[in-house]
């Protein structure tokens, strides 16, 4: 349970600093289970911060994702800090943006949490369905969850809500952090990733039969590069006209290059926030594919992403020793 | 597939060699006469790190069956570090196609140095023959419907 009065006390001291320019954190949304982000550029701001296991968000895609104008002449650059509310693997994505040189680490005020593991949305919605009052969720230190629906209180299993990522998540405490809200978790052995399981198994043929299934519902909406908080190129390789690297057809083609391009470019930086599954509306599972590549990294190449800001990044660097079975 | 029909298939590979091996050492293999089977189509690349893993999938999209990437030996690159670079990508390119269901071997990568030509021809006819096996691309390919 994370001490709501100690991180709206820290919130306010860092959002009254005068090299801060605001801090963002999580707020109740405006209906049912949704949880909005806030954004708080003063300290009355702050009032309404919140956290609890429905902060599923990624924040740290606000402060990457924020335009920066042109200066007009004699103009000096907003140099000020961002202030930001993140959980172990939203550090880890901070780790990793710092690590590429998209923010510095002097940009910064990170607020971390250590974090038990969060709610999927889609399957709280999918167990209370038409949900518009905002709910309260709370956590106890027996592994469920109460929730306090229109009057009646609920007591749910964690296993039955809880994000298929965080069962498996190997650092639920931040990496990097200013302030530490909360105790350190202890992690001990991590099951694997569900979904990797039953795919080793499956010979060749019904792999592809299964992708294609979730392909061709692809609607190529980008949700998922949107929401991610790595993907954060100024001009991404599938807005781009010249070369057309993927055509604009919505067919099984086009969004399976689409899939292994977003894929392939999140190898060696996806730090399984879970983001991108998450706001998938045609729930394709993405992370499936994240964590197999994310399990190969780490066999072929003991990189693990997010963890060291000096580190160089995966396909920047080689080792003269790497594995080459494959090369004839 | 039946063996009649992997005779029959002739498959479509592109190749990308890079400038200063591999592709020298293709047209060693030209200019000494070695005979080597025509499928594959080669662009030269500058580097084997040039290669954009997009490039591998663009090609596999609009009618290749297979890649070949070649590249110097390591430790030969003109540049120091592309070959290495190039490794990196293309083994984890390899695995996520593998999650996907796609044949992995459909990408292949090699070193052949200048002075190859021989061994060129030889890599050649070995991909022209594994790709034979696998059989025509057909998971995602560009549909062209004009």
């Amino acid at each position: 349970m994370v001490d709501k009065e100690l991180l709206v006390k820290t919130a306010k001291k860092i959002v009254s600093r005068e090299d801060v320019k605001y801090v963002v954190g999580y707020k109740q949304g405006t209906y049912g289970f949704v949880i909005s982000p806030s954004f708080a550029y003063t300290p009355e701001d702050v009032d309404n911060f919140i956290y609890n296991p429905l902060c599923k968000k990624n924040l740290t895609v606000y402060p990457i994702l924020e335009e920066k104008l042109p200066l007009r002449r004699e103009e000096e650059e907003d140099k000020r800090k961002i202030g930001i509310v993140v959980k172990g693997c939203d550090s880890r994505a901070l780790v990793q943006i710092i690590q590429e040189k998209g923010l510095t680490r002097e940009d910064l005020v990170i607020i971390g949490i250590p974090c038990k593991g969060v709610i999927d949305l889609k399957k709280i919605e999918k167990r209370f369905p038409n949900q518009t009052e905002a709910v309260n969720v709370v956590e106890t230190d027996n592994a469920e969850y109460i929730l306090n629906i229109s009057g009646a209180v609920q007591h749910i299993p964690k296993e039955e809500l809880l994000s298929e990522v965080c069962k498996s998540c190997e650092y639920p405490n931040p990496t990097i952090y200013d302030f530490l809200i909360g105790e350190k978790i202890e992690v001990g052995e991590v099951p694997e990733y569900s979904g990797l399981k039953n795919l080793d198994e499956t010979p060749l043929e019904d792999r592809w039969a299964y992708w294609e299934k979730h392909f061709q519902n692809c609607i190529r909406c980008y949700a998922c590069r949107e929401a991610c908080p790595l993907c954060y190129c100024k001009t991404c390789m599938a807005d781009m006209l010249e070369p057309q690297w993927i055509r604009r057809s919505v067919n099984l083609s086009e969004n399976t290059a689409w899939n292994i391009m977003r894929a392939f470019h999140l190898a060696g930086r996806c730090i399984s926030c879970g983001e991108c599954e998450s706001v998938c509306p045609v729930n394709i599972p993405l992370m499936e594919l994240n964590k197999k590549l994310e399990k190969d990294v780490k066999e072929m190449f003991k990189y693990n992403a997010g963890l060291d800001t000096k580190e160089k990044t995966l396909f920047g660097t080689f080792n003269p020793d790497d594995p080459e079975e494959f090369i004839m | 597939m039946t063996q009649e029909q992997i005779e029959e298939f002739e498959p479509n590979i592109i190749g990308f060699l890079c400038n200063w091996c591999s592709y020298a050492g293709a047209d060693l293999a030209g200019t000494s006469r070695v005979q080597y089977p025509p499928n594959i189509k080669i662009i030269k690349v500058m580097c084997s790190g040039r290669v954009n893993p997009m490039f591998v999938i663009n090609a596999l999209q609009q009618g290749a069956d297979g890649v070949l990437i070649s590249g110097c030996h390591p430790g030969d690159c003109h540049y120091q570090s592309g070959n290495y670079l190039a490794r990196r990508r293309m083994g984890v390119m390899r695995s996520l196609l593998e999650q996907m269901g796609i044949e992995p071997d459909r990408v292949k990568m090699t070193w052949v140095s200048a002075a190859e030509g021989r061994k060129f021809a030889q890599v050649i006819e070995e991909v022209t023959a594994e790709i034979k096996k696998l059989g025509p691309m057909k998971q995602f390919r560009r549909e062209q419907k004009w």
